[in-house]
């Protein structure tokens, strides 16, 4: 008798730890092989775009915290920034150093997630404890400084709303001695642990054209060996003030990934040093901004590198104190593109591994 | 095997370290001063300027005002103020607006509610949400008091 | 301060504002923030006592004052604008005479402005400033439309201190020798956004010259950034910004459609990035992509009627 094979079709999602959101996976399986992947998203839509089109821009930076909920400062930057290029407003030093110390504690706390929710998903439950535990002090920090714990709508075009209070440079300060031995614990933990090697190395693997094709950026591209890092190539805000290295791989598996996401933290860890021990003393944290926002007629494309890669934010004015159109390029939603050829002929348990290792963040996927 | 090794030797280390954990909901959480956190009214502040309405992203506040029972005094004053906590995003633009500090923020988050319907606080409800309430909060008030 | 006079003002703004072609684009002006004590108009239930009375009245007086307040910012708005864009359209023609006159231009316009301000209370005074603005942006316009008809004779390339325009000069005459002469509709330097080489490429030939940005080895496009859509009200555009990770330049370019029937050929197939972002356009806009592989909605749901992003859109059902 010969037994009668059928493909199978199978949703991931939407409501799957693994999906890390609101974010559906049809696969079509034959046995435990991956013959075809369509992600369907739109779950978390919110039309923050269209939403802007009837905001002033003050009140959009508040929506911006809930598009990549993980490092809303970058967010934030990102639109406070486009307005300021049009507008041509020049951010006080102060405050240009608040935000670069914010957007990297940010940045740390979002790898952090990351890390704690991808050995998660592919079996191990104490790293998820440890990251949460060292995330929570960013978060104080974070708290403190802005007054909530996620959605910070910390800053304000033209400079940030709170200027640090006292004693919290310090606070940052003993933040870093005590995360940097925590990374070196963080790689002694998981990094050499040989079950979890077998799971991501040699799983999910493109080259570098691949990647710079389908556009991804961030650690994604760098794990190909790509040294793009638009804080080093395209240096904005004072980032051109602080000396960090580009961490990449040439691998491009998951386990590049993986290496390039720890060493950003060791990086971040570096410019938060430089950034707090330059910390100007005194100062204004608001530029010269005039009451009623309306940037002249125009338009500009700015872009900075988020926890997951490129972000940008296309503005057009056309000089009222509503935007014309604002769009988001969100990178959890271009890096993701690459998952449905990523995952035919992977087995059905590397594709939670390869998925994981994007680092998606739906609110940003979905916008 | 090495690895392995390796990591238990942290898990180990880790056992013998302080715990982190909060005693929350026995315990109650403090947060920072500049914590947002649901908003206090004080009416007699109010010179029903509309301002926090209208800045509102989400336009959750509505309120009206009415004469003055002073007959000399020419400022209305609040008649019905709500906020509506289903859309309010905690934004803090209201309070900041506010030229009389009449909304401020507190330190108080606890919002949870078995009906969406508990979530609409009219004026009375805000009133009483009176602890713990931030001690900067007007933008307005710091650019003229500060410096 | 008589009901009359302040009929009068109006009026004079108005025709002020008959004269301009583009009138319709002023728009209603909320009050900003910066203007505090903005009194509640919608009290309903206000008992008619005597000092409601009064207190109405006198709302009423405010509220008058700021209509004509508004007038006068768009008449001002209006000399601004045109001065803007006679400034605009000057720059692109590099006869110095052009640029000179649409200088002269923009200082009339921008005077009379801060006489407004200053006389901001006497209502003579705000009068007078009225007409005198009405007079610059007639001027403003004239000459305007004077700097566009040299604009238009030249050749569209922008004034030289661009450090971009070498840049932009050579894209361009490439993908004319190499494309079509006529494959492009526009090109210029974005000065806001850090000297941007922007070209406007007509969307029959979009394809053959994507293919030449992607390929051409002096260009090497290989990192398509963005892809926006924007609805212009009257045309669609397509907004692509291009990097090269070989020479670190970047580009942006922008393919206008028609907005009724709105096709933009798919790129797709040249750079991968464009797949779902083009999905993206489709949903929201409403522009077709044809050549793309799959088109279907990204974000909404297959049944969801209209394109959200346009902006005449309509909800379909307002409780969503
Ligand atoms: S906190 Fe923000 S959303 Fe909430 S009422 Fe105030 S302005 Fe509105
Ligand atoms: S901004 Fe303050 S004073 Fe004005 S209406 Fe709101 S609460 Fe009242």
């Amino acid at each position: 008798m010969t037994t009668r094979t059928e493909e199978l079709l199978l949703n991931v999602g939407p409501q799957h730890p693994s999906t890390h959101g609101v974010f559906r996976l049809v696969v079509k399986l034959d046995g435990e092989v991956i013959k075809e992947a369509t992600p369907v998203m739109g779950y978390l839509h919110r039309g923050t775009e269209k939403l802007a089109e009837d905001l002033t821009y003050t009140q959009i930076i508040p929506y911006t915290d809930r598009m990549d909920y993980l490092s809303a400062m970058t967010n934030n930057y990102v639109f406070c920034h486009a307005v300021e290029t049009l507008m041509g407003i020049e951010i006080p030093e102060r405050a240009e150093y608040l935000r670069v110390i914010v957007m990297e504690l940010n940045r740390i706390a979002s790898h952090l997630v990351w890390w704690g929710t991808y050995l998660l998903d592919i079996g191990a439950m104490s790293p998820f404890l440890y990251a949460f535990r060292d995330r929570e002090k960013i978060i104080d920090l974070l708290n403190e400084l802005s007054g909530a714990r996620l959605t910070y709508f910390y800053m304000r075009v033209g400079g940030v709303k709170w200027d640090a209070p006292e004693g919290w440079i310090q606070k940052v300060k003993n933040f870093i001695s005590y995360m940097k031995e925590k990374v070196d614990e963080y790689d002694d933990l998981v990094t050499g642990n040989e079950i979890f090697m077998a799971r991501v190395k040699g799983v999910g693997t493109y080259d570098a054209e691949t990647a710079i094709n389908y556009g991804l950026s961030g650690p994604n591209l760098r794990c190909t060996g790509v040294e793009w890092d638009l804080r080093k190539t395209k240096p904005y805000s004072i980032y051109d003030r602080f000396e960090f290295d580009v961490p990449t791989q040439t691998a491009g598996d998951c386990y590049a990934r993986y290496l390039v996401r720890i060493e950003e933290i060791r990086q971040s860890l570096r410019i938060l040093e430089q950034a707090t021990e330059q910390f100007p003393d005194g100062g204004e944290i608001m530029g010269k901004v005039p009451r009623a926002i309306r940037p002249p007629e125009g338009e500009v494309y700015v872009s900075v590198e988020s926890p997951r890669g490129e972000l940008g934010c296309y503005l057009i004015s056309k000089g009222k104190p509503q935007p014309y159109r604002v769009k988001f390029r969100r990178p959890s939603f271009v890096n993701l593109q690459l998952l449905p050829k990523l995952l035919v002929g992977e087995t059905l348990s590397n594709l939670i591994a390869i998925l994981g290792a994007v680092d998606i963040v739906v609110g940003e996927v979905d916008g | 095997m090495k690895g392995l090794v390796k990591g238990l030797g942290v898990t180990f280390k880790n056992l013998t370290r302080k715990k982190v954990t909060y005693r929350y909901p026995d315990v109650p959480l403090k947060m920072p001063d500049r914590f947002r956190g649901i908003q206090h009214f004080i009416p007699e502040k109010c010179i029903v300027c509309n301002q926090c309405a209208r800045i509102c992203p989400t336009q959750c506040i509505t309120l009206t005002g009415k004469p003055n029972p002073d007959p000399e005094k020419r400022v209305k004053v609040i008649d019905t103020f709500d906020i509506n906590f289903e859309i309010c995003i905690l934004c803090d633009l209201c309070t900041e607006v506010c030229p009389t500090e009449a909304i401020v923020m507190t330190n108080n988050f606890e919002l949870a509610a078995y009906s969406r319907d508990d979530l609409f606080k009219d004026k009375d409800w805000l009133v009483a949400n009176n602890t713990n309430v931030r001690s900067e909060n007007s933008l307005n008030k710091r650019a003229k008091g500060a410096n | 301060m008589t009901n009359d006079e302040k009929q009068h003002v109006k009026n004079e703004d108005v025709t002020a504002a008959k004269d301009a072609p583009e009138e319709k684009a002023v728009s209603e002006e909320k009050a900003g923030p910066e203007e505090k004590a903005v009194p509640e108009e919608k009290a309903g239930a206000q008992e008619k006592t005597e000092s409601g009375e009064k207190a109405e009245s006198q709302e009423k007086d405010a509220s008058k004052e700021k209509e004509v307040a508004k007038e006068k910012d768009k008449a001002e708005e209006k000399a601004e604008k045109d001065a803007v864009e006679g400034e605009k359209k000057a720059k692109k023609a590099p006869a110095a005479k052009a640029s000179d006159e649409a200088g002269k231009t923009e200082a009339e316009a921008s005077d009379p402005p801060k006489v407004a301000k200053k006389s901001g209370d006497g209502d003579d005074a705000a009068k007078e400033a009225a007409r005198e603005k009405a007079q610059a942006a007639r001027a403003a316009r004239a000459k305007a439309a004077a700097a566009r008809k040299k604009a238009d004779e030249e050749d569209d390339k922008p004034k030289p201190p661009s450090p971009n325009q070498p840049k932009l000069d050579r894209i361009v005459e490439m993908i004319r020798r190499r494309v079509a002469e006529d494959a492009i509709e526009e090109a210029y330097i974005n000065e806001a956004d850090r000297h941007l080489p922007c070209v406007v490429i007509r969307p029959s030939h979009w394809l053959q010259v994507a293919q030449l940005l992607r390929d051409e080895e002096e260009l090497k496009l290989d990192y398509l950034r963005n892809i926006a859509g924007v609805d212009h009200e009257t045309h669609m555009e397509v907004v692509y910004h291009f990097m090269s990770f070989k020479t670190r330049d970047e580009y942006c370019f922008k393919v206008r459609t028609d907005r009724d029937q709105p096709s933009v050929p798919s790129v797709t197939s040249i750079w991968n990035t464009a797949n779902w972002n083009e999905r993206e356009i489709y949903d929201l806009f409403g522009i077709d992509f044809p050549g793309h592989p799959d088109l279907r909605r990204i974000m909404l749901p297959d049944d969801w009627v209209g394109h959200p992003l346009r902006k005449d859109y309509e909800p379909y059902d307002p409780e969503v």
